[in-house]
């Protein structure tokens, strides 16, 4: 027998193949509605009406970070775990359950999303993913959300199991790490996920139905944040797992500290959860205290990145020195830059330097205020959930996808032209979405061009910025044409005896390094509860003191198409003069003195 | 655990960075004093502004020498009221909240920025050195026509501003000989008292009165002007006080209808 994947575990190989094509076409829809919406916005190709943009934005949002993201990372975790525990799931029906009911929900919500775009059907869901009330979404919505994350969750106790079994045939032996950090990230998810499964179970599903009369909207709004923020660790943490147990392997070498992967797993877990008020920094109704303890956290939550930083490239170095690298920077010449699979992984750590920039002035809670809800947070999370996650998840599809199909990769040269452009493509689109939105350029708008005032830019203008907006998600598209392409062309390909073997890095510091303490994940799940209480109890017991707990009377917007006029003025008005962004945020600082 | 010289260099140094963040964040607000939006206001029932002090009445109120208050009722697809005028050199606390489903009040370019949430009002403190025009955008999605909702706040030059507020009410129809009386309220939300002339003007008659509206009240009066010298037809009038105006019509008939005063239907 071989070593591939498929011929390992052929069960496992399959559900996999079918997390990871729910999920590429979820990624295609998605990158349609991308596109439309980019040439829209910028006012390059306008033609549907502004009011089924947001039906496009509510589409984009939620098929690429619900459905491309979970679906792949179900995938991967189904590997790493039993790659790493060397056995299968403990009865594959189950694992088709999970997959069944995640399929179902999204399904369901897909389609109370897309009937927002005919009137034949009195069905929408254009809430964008964030589903604020009183903004209203057809019950088919909430609901398709709920089994979606029950497949989640239903999904962790399928790996669990797994890992149980596993135990009680080695009790001696530490975790392995990709197990590891598969447990580690389910639990966050378990505990973030409370947070939205309140919101729809008790407030806002009971209130589409209309079994009840009103919600508090800044409690629903709150109790999204509580899953809002550890959600994008959902996201990130798998592509953090592939950089840790993948990267270095690609590189040549090994993954440079085991223990230290552990920790940072463990600090994702405990610190995930309690840091949603800081998207609420401009809310009334919370203390200001309490935005603070949220703004300490996330600013403890970067370490564990930081680490990731320090050892992602400690692992490439020692990878590139196995190659015969050597100098300062030299060792730098001796990657591989030809693997797509390494080169992908590679540009997207790097995008997620730059992203940790624009994060770090998204948490602080005065500076916030330039930027919240502006072009720039849009620029900040292409370059994160976008492209650190979306990039190194395709990059690892060209390793993944051979795996468990049995085929070879259709073409290794397309895979590399595609993550290049994907680099590039991101890096006009997201920059000039950071410009933009120093200039106060409003995100999930239709039309940003005003009647009474233009924006002023201080170099260049936003005709120019909406150039490059419209130029990078081309570019991004032309990117997605050339996965789609290999991903169709691989499916086509016969079976392949010439792949590689199934296999992770090992670790220059092994587990045995670590210690003992680390895999107590009962101990660490009880101190991220802990945390979480800390942190949201008061928050959420002022809010529901303050505005009860179904709020004041509030009236449901069910989005209707016909409530909406559609005044098109398109005549967009290009600003003149500008500075660059450093200057940018000085000078908009001081027009206004927040006291 | 063994680990790397390196990489304690590298823990340590994150550590002492993600420190020096929250310090410099920290003094950044708190220690200079910037107040945030939080929840230093109470709650409203977003179904009945209309009857609230505040909000009943969206508007621009004078509460110190340079100090003002702005409340602001946002509601899809707008902004009340619109535009917002304030004086530079000034200090002004706005109050924002929504009426139906969350918007923004932003004002573009700047770190004015703030949710509006039915059910609660937010609170912040805005100086105004200088005299421009500022656009304020709604950043948060709040419906189909999200797009178009947009307000502008003028910061005028002190001799420009004022908190005046003119109405004016005159009769429809009159018989030649007897006089047009047009009421004239003139409200003044300042603290100082405005001394002023109001002037109405009808045909080529002109007749003025100086004012003197207390700060923070309003006063009443009517201002008269023979209907003979006008003559038979229809004569638009207008009130001014200072750049505000105010503006009517009249009908002189030869004779009015004995029932004329209970309503004649005639439109
Ligand atoms: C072809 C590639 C892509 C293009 C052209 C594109 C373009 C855009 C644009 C222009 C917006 C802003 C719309 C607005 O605020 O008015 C947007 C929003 C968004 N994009 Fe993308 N994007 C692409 C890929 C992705 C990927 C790969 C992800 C994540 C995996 C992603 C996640 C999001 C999210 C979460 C939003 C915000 C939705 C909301 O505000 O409700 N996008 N995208
Ligand atoms: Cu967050
Ligand atoms: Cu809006």
């Amino acid at each position: 027998m071989s070593n591939v994947y498929i011929d390992q575990f052929p069960a496992e190989a399959k559900v996999i193949r079918a997390a990871f094509y729910s999920s590429f076409l979820a990624l295609a829809l998605g990158g349609v509605f991308g596109i439309i919406q980019t040439l829209h916005r910028t006012d390059f190709l306008r033609f549907m009406d502004s009011v089924d943009y947001y039906t496009v934005l509510t589409a984009h949002g939620v098929f690429l970070v619900i459905s491309f993201t979970i679906f792949f990372l179900v995938g991967i975790f189904t590997w790493a775990v039993t790659t790493s525990l060397d056995r299968g799931l403990e009865d594959i029906r189950f694992t088709w359950g999970w997959y069944s009911l995640m399929a179902i929900g999204i399904t369901m919500t897909g389609v109370a999303i897309l009937a927002g775009f005919t009137d034949a059907i009195d069905m929408s869901a254009s809430v964008l993913f964030t589903f604020y009330a009183p903004l209203q979404a057809h019950p088919l919505f909430y609901l398709g959300l709920v089994l979606f994350v029950v497949g989640t969750w239903v999904a962790g106790v399928d790996w669990f199991r797994s890992w149980w079994a596993w135990k009680a045939e080695n009790p001696d032996e530490r975790i392995p790490l990709p197990t590891f950090m598969v447990l580690t990230t389910m639990l966050m998810w378990y505990i973030a996920t409370l947070g939205v499964a309140a919101a729809i179970l008790l407030f806002l599903l009971p209130w589409s139905l209309g079994l009840i009369e009103t919600v508090n909207p800044l409690l629903t709004r709150t109790l999204f944040w509580f899953f809002g923020h550890p959600v994008v660790y959902f996201w990130l943490m798998p592509a953090y797992m592939m950089w840790y147990v993948m990267l270095p392997k690609f590189s040549g070498g090994k993954l440079f500290s085991d223990p230290l992967a552990r920790v940072v797993f463990v600090l994702f877990l405990i610190l995930s959860v309690p840091t949603g008020i800081h998207h609420q920094y401009l809310d009334p109704g919370i203390a200001e205290g309490f935005k603070f303890i949220a703004m300490t956290n996330t600013m403890f939550l970067l370490l564990p990145s930081l680490l990731t930083a320090f050892t992602v490239v400690a692992s490439m170095e020692h990878g590139a020195r196995q190659r015969g690298g050597e100098g300062y920077f030299g060792w730098l010449k001796a990657l591989p830059w030809r693997d797509p699979v390494f080169t992908g992984m590679a540009l997207a750590g790097l995008m997620f330097a730059a992203a940790g920039f624009s994060g770090m002035i998204n948490a602080g809670m005065n500076i916030n205020y330039l930027v919240h809800n502006t072009f720039w947070v849009v620029g900040h999370f292409h370059l994160t959930v976008g492209t650190a996650v979306a990039l190194t998840f395709m990059a690892v599809t060209y390793w993944f996808l051979p795996q468990v199909t049995g085929k070879a990769l259709w073409s290794r040269s397309v895979a590399l032209g595609q993550v290049v452009v994907w680099f590039v493509g991101m890096t006009f689109m997201s920059n000039a979405m950071h410009r933009a939105g120093l200039l106060g350029v409003p995100r999930r708008t239709a039309e940003p061009q005003y009647e009474g005032f233009e924006f002023q830019a201080a170099v260049g203008s936003i005709g120019e910025l909406d150039a490059q907006i419209a130029l990078g998600g081309v570019l991004l598209t032309i990117s997605l044409g050339m996965f789609f392409a290999n991903v169709v062309g691989t499916a086509l390909n016969g079976r392949s005896d010439d792949l590689p073997a199934n296999e992770y890095a090992g670790a220059l510091s092994g587990p045995d390094d670590a210690p003992l303490v680390l895999d107590n994940l009962k101990l660490w799940t009880a101190i991220a509860v802990v945390l979480v209480i800390f942190a949201y109890t008061f928050p959420l017991l002022s809010i529901i003191d303050r505005g009860g707990l179904f709020g004041p009377e509030v009236i449901p917007f069910p989005l209707t198409v016909e409530s909406a006029t559609t005044l098109g003025f398109a005549l967009e008005t290009a600003a003149s003069t500008s500075f660059e962004s450093a200057g940018e945020i000085a000078t908009s600082a001081l027009t206004a003195v927040m006291r | 655990m063994n680990v790397h010289t390196y990489e304690k260099i590298w823990l340590v140094a994150a550590m002492v960075l993600i420190v020096a963040f929250i310090a410099t964040i920290t003094y950044g607000s708190v220690g200079l004093g910037i107040a945030m939006v939080g929840d230093q206001q109470p709650t409203i029932e977003p179904t009945e502004l209309g009857d609230d002090e505040r909000f009943g009445e969206p508007r621009v109120e004078q509460v110190g020498e340079n100090e003002y208050e702005a409340y602001v009722v946002a509601q899809t697809f707008s902004y009340q009221p619109d535009p917002i005028e304030v004086p530079e050199d000034s200090q002004v606390t706005f109050y924002v909240t929504a009426r139906d489903v969350i918007h923004s009040f932003s004002i573009a370019g700047t770190n004015v920025n703030t949710m509006a949430i039915p059910g609660e009002i937010a609170e912040m403190t805005v100086e105004f050195d200088e005299a421009g025009e500022y656009g304020i955008v709604c950043n948060e999605y709040c419906g189909p026509d999200h797009h178009n909702m947009e307000g502008k706040l003028h910061v005028v030059s002190a001799d420009e501003f004022d908190l005046t507020d003119l109405s004016a009410d005159g009769p429809d129809e009159v018989a030649v000989g007897d006089s047009v009386d047009v009421d004239v309220v003139v409200e003044n939300r300042q603290l100082e008292d405005l001394e002023t002339t109001v002037t109405l003007e009808i045909g080529d008659e002109t007749v003025s009165e100086e004012v003197t509206v207390p700060g923070g009240d309003a006063v009443e009066t009517t201002l008269s002007v023979d209907s003979s010298a006008l003559g038979e037809g229809d004569h638009d009038w207008t009130v001014t006080v200072d750049d505000h105006d105010s503006s009517g019509s009249v009908t002189v008939l030869e004779e009015l209808d004995d029932d004329a005063d209970g309503g004649e239907d005639d439109e």
